[in-house]
């Protein structure tokens, strides 16, 4: 860890300062000492505190919308860089060759909390129209031992704040709390083990005192789950496995003699959401293993490729709901709901929405797991010609099969070994987060438009090893994929426009009351009008973005933050289909932007 | 594929300015150096440096995933000569890029230049290696990784020396009790 104590102590200082004049406005009723301390209250009701950005999310419903709107569709012609940090993490580790940025920051109170790929928290004092690094703390992260195991490149996507700490995740299976105000680490607890391939890149959910972790891996054959830390004893309370075990209900929809169950895959490492009415978790499940080879693991291969509501105090599954059953495709499911009320013909609609790396938008009753609606949000579907209106399960599906084929001609298959998908196997929708805006009631994807060739390999159970792919073949890029914002009126269950862009959206979207945020690996961060879409404003960063925009307030003035700093799978594995991002060079930086 | 050849040299320079932390693997590379030098190191370094790692793995084994499928140098039938060729030139219609400049420009590769290649033209390596350091790699792969069975620990750790716990999976039953130190609780 590294501590600048000189910038600490003047910014410990300053902060009281500046929460004092702060208090005034902002915390009116709170007690100055608690102004700092993130607790359940603070989370619960982060609209109370509009130039705060406490959620990986923004909130607890997953809407990464903010009210503050100083920049708007008026003002953001004006929008420049304010300042920008470098920040570290570009180094390569097991099978990667640099790290990259997929990292939300969180503000509090004039201060940003980031990370780097390799889990490197950095605190940054945001006051005074500049930015000052605070302290770093460096994780020392197993770089090798993470980074091999590692499918999707050298990942975190950020922190979470509880009490006076900052609660983060290494790749290499560690939950990490650190001091808020003097970097060091308080504690430590191992969540995950690289040694089973479980890595962690998602950044940590709190509830009620609880982090809760999701893992990656199910490329490499792991069992995956869902686990809550109590932050106070630092022990497990509970751990959810996402494929059930022997006896368990689900357990009959894995019908192999291969224990296929055991290394089914189904990780869970994209950041869910919490609904405090009814105290449950929505979190996405990832693709079954193999990926391809779905003969190998014959059934339903639950809970894989599903949205999962679990009771947040003892993580009991309440319901769940599939969206590609038996997947040969490696279409995740592994994106966050997103919880929205919208009026009904019988009173309100509590939906989860959820953009599926299948190319399909789903609307879910959340109360219950039942299907309200579904559309492709992606320009070119082949691998199903719809979804049943009743159920929303693909048209073929055959719940009588062992083995589903949906549309046969175009499915990976054990008599079908090479052959092109459309979405390919990246989605469709990938990690980087949706938006949602509450008062237009248009809901934001940031898409992948794709097709890619599947080549499908036969698997035994010999060829199923410790921290070795367990695919069943792999995907290759003789297509050429873009991307776009698509956005879906949530009233009507309609495509309400959609913004195309020459490359495919990696970083994830920030919604405002009249524009939304987004940017290009090729390097640009958009404004965009929020109802439109047409294109407001440009920065061309010169790097890669492959993060999400936030937005924050300090000292009464409005600020936009993005991560910038090509990673992940996409520079190592389907650069082929992008020719022209192999100029984008590794990096890694903080812009911030103002009026 | 790896296009972003600097990493290795960044981790060596990071070595060099944190020493203090990074005592564990100072100590093991001190120990390591003690012995006999095994004349492949050079191409092990190349190995390495040249990221074959990030396709063939440490092991070389190669492995399907993401990546498409990345031939097993353990189970490879190549000589030493075509071992070289396949390094320089690449293997065309395939991800294995050519790590030798000029090649299929000035030097014809398979006999075919860029044109002949055409769209079976194999990408550029991230980093080019003289023709020493070519057959480095190759007498590395044919002492070390060609005709080699399952990895084992002893292997990976003379791969890495380093503390990761990258090997820690290798281990045998008898080596297990020093992992109660690995378990990223200590510190």
């Amino acid at each position: 860890m590294k501590q600048l104590s000189g910038h600490a102590r003047f910014s410990a200082q300053a902060s009281l300062l500046a929460i004092a004049l702060a208090s005034g406005v902002m915390f009116a009723a709170a007690p100055l000492a608690a102004a700092d301390q993130v607790n359940q209250e603070r989370l619960l009701n982060v609209q109370k505190e509009p130039g705060n950005w406490l959620h990986h999310h923004q909130n607890y419903a997953g809407h990464r919308f903010s009210t503050l709107k100083d920049i708007n569709r008026d003002t953001v012609k004006n929008l420049k860089v304010a300042w920008t940090m470098h920040l570290g993490g570009v180094e390569g580790g097991g099978i990667w060759s640099h790290g990259g940025l997929e990292g939300t920051p969180i503000a509090e109170n004039g201060f940003l909390y980031v990370t780097d790929g390799w889990g490197s928290v950095y605190k940054i004092d945001a006051r005074g129209g500049t930015g000052v690094m605070v302290w770093k703390m460096d994780p020392k992260t197993d770089r090798d031992w993470a980074g091999a195991v590692a499918c999707c490149g050298v990942d975190n996507r950020g922190v979470a704040l509880w009490g006076d700490l900052v609660i983060s995740h290494t790749l290499d299976g560690r939950l990490i709390a650190t001091n808020k105000e003097t970097g060091q680490v308080a504690w430590q607890r191992t969540v995950a083990d690289p040694d089973k391939g479980e890595v962690i890149t998602g950044a940590p959910l709190i509830v009620k005192n609880m982090a809760i972790t999701g893992v990656a891996g199910a490329e490499y054959g792991i069992r995956g789950w869902i686990a809550a830390t109590d932050l106070s004893t630092q022990k497990e309370v509970w751990r959810t496995h996402t494929i059930p075990g022997k006896g368990e209900p689900g357990s009959e929809t894995w019908k192999d003699n291969n224990n296929a169950a055991a290394a089914g895959g189904g990780s869970t490492w994209v950041t869910g959401t919490y609904d405090p009415a009814t105290d449950t978790i929505i979190w996405g499940v990832g693709n079954p293993g193999p990926d391809w080879d779905n003969a190998y693991r014959p059934g339903d291969n639950l809970y894989t490729d599903s949205s999962l509501a679990l009771d947040a105090t003892t993580g009991k599954i309440k319901w769940h709901y599939q969206h590609t059953p038996n997947d040969p495709y490696d279409y995740d499911s592994v994106a966050e709901n997103v919880l929205v009320d919208i009026p009904g013909p019988s009173g309100p609609l509590k939906l989860a929405l959820e953009a599926d790396r299948n190319g399909f938008a789903y609307a879910i009753d959340r109360t219950n797991g039942k299907f309200v609606w579904g559309l492709p949000f992606v320009k070119k579907v082949t691998w199903t010609k719809g979804l049943d209106a009743e159920t929303g399960k693909p048209i073929e599906y055959d719940p009588n099969k062992a083995v589903q084929t949906y549309n046969a001609e175009v499915t990976p298959s054990r008599t079908n070994k090479e052959t092109d998908i459309c979405p390919g196997n990246m989605g469709g929708k990938n990690w980087p987060p949706t938006a949602y805006n509450p008062d237009l009631k248009l809901w934001y994807i940031p898409v992948i438009e794709s097709c890619n060739r599947i080549k499908v390999e036969e698997m035994t159970p010999d060829k199923l090893k410790p921290r070795e792919f367990w695919t069943g073949g792999g995907p290759s890029q003789p297509f050429k994929i873009t991307g776009s914002v698509t956005a879906i009126d949530v009233t009507t269950g309609k495509i309400a426009g959609k913004m195309e862009t020459p490359f495919p959206n990696l970083g994830g979207i920030l919604a405002t009351p009249d524009l939304i945020f987004t940017g290009q690996p090729s390097g640009e961060v958009h404004a965009l009008d929020a109802k439109s879409l047409q294109k407001l404003w440009e920065f061309n960063t010169g790097g890669g973005v492959n993060a999400p925009p936030m937005t924050f307030s300090v000292d009464g003035k409005q600020y936009v933050a993005i991560l910038v700093g090509l990673g992940g799978a996409w520079d190592k594995w389907f650069i082929d289909s992008t020719p022209e991002l192999k100029r984008i060079q590794p990096g890694s930086m903080l812009y911030v932007f103002a009026l | 594929m790896e296009r972003f050849p600097f990493s290795a040299a960044a981790r060596l320079l990071l070595c060099i300015i944190v020493p203090g932390l990074s005592m564990p693997a100072v100590a093991y590379a001190q120990t390591a150096q003690m012995q006999t030098p095994d004349p492949t190191a050079a191409g092990k370094a190349v190995f390495a440096k040249a990221n074959c790692m990030g396709c063939h793995k440490w092991h070389g084994n190669g492995g399907g995933g993401y990546g498409g499928d990345a031939l097993s140098l353990r189970k490879t039938e190549l000589t030493r000569e075509q071992i070289i060729e396949t390094v320089g030139c690449g293997r065309p219609g395939t991800g294995m890029p050519f790590f030798t400049r000029g090649a299929y420009d000035e030097v014809k590769c398979y006999s075919m230049n860029r044109q002949d290649a055409g769209a079976q033209m194999p990408p550029e390596a991230g980093t080019f290696l003289r023709a020493k350091d070519v057959e480095a790699v190759a007498d590395y792969v044919i002492a070390h990784i060609k005709g080699a069975g399952e990895p084992n620990y002893a292997e990976c750790v003379g791969f890495f020396s380093s503390g990761s716990r990258v090997c820690d999976i290798y281990k045998t039953q008898e080596q297990k009790p020093d992992t109660t130190v690995s378990t990223g609780k200590s510190q």
